[in-house]
């Protein structure tokens, strides 16, 4: 079962992110859109222990898991890994983004040398 | 070959081509007097823009390094803006031959294709790569056939011709990274018909082939993770020329 010990060093921990992410926000270091999936999991895990074990009991009963504190694990992962699918989904459209920009300069530059050159436009 | 009003336009995809590019740019105003060259310098850390603007052509400098997907479509969007009737592409490493162009270019004159595709399996003798690299070929090809319908001996090769169409496509949409397996199937998703033609192929003349042995395990898998999930994709809509 969850020891009081335990139960006070989670919640201490998501408070902290909490606060983190909600500075970060404040400070402009952190948009507000990639901000929520952070915000959603602190939250996520203070309302888990604020329903208390009872509530974690029965969710790690529900889903067999035959040690309760272990389906905080699971949860924490199950988090972790949407978070990281996001961030490579992001990843993906700026290196889009990315790639367009660097064509766009590279013809501009190229039409740019081209306007400056005295001599005759190429064939 | 071209009428009047045709204008055709030759993209050299270049990465670190210092020693062979000059001779392709030689060959190539040899073979097609007059002809549009345009080199897309893709963040060599050589001396290939030089080499390029001594030679007198158009030079775009892509930044860094993008890969020869993005390299290409940057030429095929200079090809679509400047209203270019046909785009051939032509490697810098000097291993298509600029006299063949003709060929390429003849079924999108007859108008009996919209990409044409110059194979080296289809024609006798010449430049062979290694066995490995053959049979890689060989599957993406068989893969191909079976996918498009369409006969593909060669889906690798990257000497290529396009008409408007098929420009217009390349322009707002090419396969980043390794894009010619791909773009077959996305050029039979639109519609676009593609035809081979029997080219021979040399062995670069200088510098380094970007796909070495050991990437091309890598390559091949990737190639067909990519073109298994662009058949489950909708097709990119092909704006109306």
């Amino acid at each position: 079962m969850l020891g009081d010990r335990l139960t006070a060093f989670i919640f201490s921990m998501a408070l902290a992110l909490l606060l983190l992410v909600l500075e970060l926000v404040r400070r402009r270091l952190l948009a507000e859109r990639y901000s929520l999936l952070w915000l959603a999991m602190a939250l996520a895990v203070l309302l888990l222990l604020a329903a208390s074990r009872p509530m974690v009991d029965r969710l790690a009963a529900l889903v067999g898991i035959s040690y309760p504190p272990s389906a905080l694990f699971v949860a924490g992962f199950g988090g972790m890994l949407v978070l990281m699918l996001y961030l490579t989904a992001v990843i993906t459209k700026l290196s889009r983004q990315n790639r367009i920009a660097a064509q766009r300069i590279g013809l501009l530059d190229s039409r740019l040398r081209e306007l400056e050159r005295p001599r005759q436009p190429h064939p | 070959m071209l009428a009047a009003n045709q204008r055709l336009l030759v993209i050299v995809p270049a990465f670190n081509e210092e020693a062979s590019l000059a001779n392709v740019i030689v060959e190539l105003r040899a073979a097609l007097p007059g002809v549009r060259v345009v080199v897309i310098n893709d963040g060599s850390h050589d001396a290939t823009q030089q080499v390029a603007e001594g030679a007198g052509t158009q030079v775009v400098n892509l930044p860094y390094n993008l890969g020869i997907g993005a390299a290409m479509q940057t030429g095929f969007i200079v090809a679509d803006e400047e209203g270019f009737d046909f785009a051939v592409q032509v490697d810098g490493d000097g291993q298509h031959d600029p006299r063949e162009i003709g060929r390429l270019l003849q079924p999108l004159l007859d108008g009996t294709a919209d990409v044409v595709v110059g194979s080296r399996y289809l024609a006798g003798p010449g430049y062979v790569s290694s066995t490995m690299r053959r049979t890689g070929i060989r599957i993406l090809a068989a893969c191909i056939t079976v996918l498009t319908g369409q006969r593909c001996t060669d889906a690798t090769s990257g000497f290529r011709a396009a008409n408007r169409r098929a420009i217009k496509l390349c322009a707002a949409y090419y396969p980043p990274d390794y894009p010619e397996p791909e773009s077959l199937v996305v050029f039979r998703q639109v519609g676009l018909r593609a035809q081979e033609v029997p080219v021979s192929m040399r062995a670069r003349t200088g510098g380094k082939s970007s796909i070495t042995a050991a990437r091309s395990g890598y390559y091949m898998l990737k190639v067909l993770l990519a073109i298994g999930v662009m058949m489950l994709r909708r097709a990119p809509r092909l704006r109306e020329v």
